[in-house]
């Protein structure tokens, strides 16, 4: 098990490799000439070449790229064009609202999602199942900024229960925090609820028709304690894997819903660094955003032994 | 044993326990057994025609502007209202149709192809395998749009430009699932058979697996056309995506962010005509997938 681990926290090392040279790329190739920037329109060519090699912007690609890994290693990602910034502290100050919204958006979508799921394919075929389907079917259907309007038109605007946009931090309180969050969770929520809906109707339909399913059945085990315990334990392993996959649609609709509902988060930092071509702060934020999707499968991987100690590695 | 008859006992007549058997035609037939193809091939079906038919269904110039028309409700003459150049936004809801179902379909197409050519040379040379697959693995956990978004941020505004940014960020998905299946045939007799017999790889590639990897390729190229158009309206929508001077359903929302708050049909009905071609997409790829898949069929 321990070996499993250890091994498996090793391949991540790979895959962010593979990341952060890409990223990396991305700046490499990205138009505009950083010394040029850097010496303003009065420097002569040879001002500007100086710069070029004290930046070390002379060296082949390579070199670059190892000495800015070195850099990352070490917490540095550069410093913003736009507002001469540290990149990593500009992240610092905007991670609290998007990890809010997405530990929120997990939590919310999970405790919905999983009963949905479960009671669509206990009653199979039911007014209730095509209920659930046709909520997943649209939930996948609808971009992610649609619904945030739509609820906070209604919510917000028509019926005046909360509020349209902005954030206040946990330390403000709980309910001043949750009020500003329900609105963006449920917006960002939806695809994410129609995707685990889905995955835990298709899984338990599977494990229902199993043998030691109906041997409860057979010795009289209660309707809920076969769905929630013998069921849904066994049917597990592929809802977390998809918990996990979902981070992904997660974090670009988190992008997304956080220019709604106007948040200051990491997503609008993105967004606003789109517009000026703040080409550092994309790659940071980029490889935040992918380090934490790697990072939320490795642990999804190694749960799996907990639910089910059948995996053995 | 004799019977009275001298010869053998009279069956009773059998009651009629089986109902009539109701006959369909071919096309009913289709019907009955795939509605969500039908449904949402009709959709697709009505979305394209909208889209090519654009300048004959009582549109107007949708670039034209006319300030001194701005901002007007939906009424008879202006069915959708105006923008807030005075645009016609029935005309331009239109004429963006054009722009999601070609960048839909390039997509599709696009991270289709790309994904089987790493697939298959994944899938077949042993040696390259695990190479690009790790190169899979590191591009799919950047997440997709944040991916087309970061391509985007490199390179000039053109609806050609969000192809390719989509494409790449979809294309690795792809990649994954045809090397799958190609794995898989490998092992398939038939293969072992042609390669035994001395065919050539490449014949082999183009006679025995990549027929094979037709079904599953076509159900994901639907699910990817649809969340490609998901992606081009986000694009658009935060201002990274086809130029601002088309009008794509992306871009009328993006424009009608600053006033949804009092002229909410601005991005209303853009939103409804994407919502329902993308929900048209979905059905027919799930349709596809259960109509393929028939073991898939009661689960999903």
């Amino acid at each position: 098990m321990l070996a499993y681990t250890v091994r498996r926290i090793l391949t991540t090392i790979p895959v962010m490799l593979v990341v952060a040279f890409f990223v990396f790329s991305l700046l490499y190739i990205a138009p505009g000439d950083p010394a040029a920037i850097i010496a303003g329109d009065q420097a002569t060519p040879a001002d500007v070449e100086r710069i070029r090699a004290s930046l070390g912007l002379d060296q082949p690609f390579m070199v670059r790229f190892g000495e800015w890994l070195w850099q990352i290693l070490h917490g540095n990602l550069g410093t913003s064009i736009f507002t001469n910034l540290p990149v990593a502290h500009m992240i610092a100050q905007r991670i609290e609202p998007t990890l809010s919204l997405m530990v929120l958006t997990i939590i919310f979508s999970i405790l919905i999602a999983i009963p949905l799921g479960v009671v669509a394919a206990w009653k199979h075929g039911s007014w209730i199942d095509r209920c659930v389907m046709l909520t997943a079917v649209f939930g996948f259907s609808t971009p992610v900024f649609v619904v945030g309007y739509l609820l906070a038109y209604i919510f917000a605007l028509q019926l005046d229960w909360l509020p349209v946009q902005g954030f206040t931090p946990i330390s403000d309180g709980l309910w001043p925090f949750l009020r500003t969050l329900i609105l963006p969770t449920i917006a960002l929520g939806l695809i994410y609820v129609a995707l685990l809906a889905r995955i835990t109707r298709a899984t338990m339909l599977d494990v229902l028709n199993q043998d030691y399913v109906r041997t409860a059945k057979a010795k009289g085990v209660g309707q809920r304690a076969i769905l929630f315990v013998h069921a849904l334990k066994n049917a597990a392993v592929p809802i977390i894997t998809i918990v996990g996959n979902g981070v992904a649609l997660l974090i670009g609709g988190a992008v997304v819903t956080e220019s709604v509902f106007a948040i200051p988060g990491l997503g609008r930092l993105t967004v606003d660094a789109i517009l000026r071509r703040d080409y550092p702060v994309i790659q940071g934020v980029v490889l935040l955003f992918s380090l934490t999707y790697v990072l939320v499968n490795l642990a999804v991987d190694l749960l799996y032994t907990v639910f089910d100690p059948r995996i053995r590695y | 044993m004799t019977t009275p008859h001298g010869g053998y006992a009279e069956a009773p007549a059998l009651p009629d326990v089986l109902p009539p058997v109701k006959r369909r035609g071919r096309v009913g037939t289709f019907v009955h057994r795939h509605p969500t193809i039908v449904l949402g091939g009709a959709l697709v079906g009505v979305m394209i025609a909208i889209a090519i038919l654009a300048p004959w269904l009582g549109t107007v110039d949708p670039t034209a502007l006319a300030p001194a028309k701005r901002l007007r409700e939906p009424s008879a003459q202006y069915w959708f209202g105006t923008d807030m150049l005075g645009r016609d936004i029935y005309s331009r809801v239109i004429y963006g149709s054009r722009i999601s179902l070609l960048v839909g379909f390039s997509v599709a197409l696009c991270a289709s192809a790309m994904g089987t050519l790493v697939g298959v040379i994944a899938g077949f040379i042993r040696g390259l395998d695990a190479v690009l697959m790790r190169i899979m693995d590191g591009l799919m956990s950047i997440p997709p749009l944040l991916l087309a978004i970061a391509l985007m941020a490199l390179t000039r505004a053109s609806v050609q430009n969000v192809v390719i940014a989509i494409s790449v960020a979809e294309f690795p998905r792809v990649a994954r699932l045809i090397r799958g299946v190609v794995l898989s045939l490998r092992e398939q007799p038939y293969v072992e058979a042609a390669i035994a017999s001395g065919t050539r790889v490449p014949m082999i590639i183009w006679r025995h697996i990549i027929p094979n990897t037709l079904a599953p390729l076509m159900v994901n190229a639907t699910f990817i056309c649809a969340s490609a158009m998901i992606t081009e309206a986000i694009l658009s929508f935060i201002g990274a995506g086809t130029p601002p001077t088309i009008p794509s359903w992306g871009n009328i929302m993006a424009e009608g962010r600053a006033l949804w708050e009092i002229k909410p049909y601005v991005v209303f009905f853009p939103a409804v005509f994407l919502c329902i071609t993308v929900l048209a997409v979905n059905l027919l790829g799930d349709g596809m997938r259960d109509a393929l898949d028939p073991r898939l069929a009661k689960r999903l």
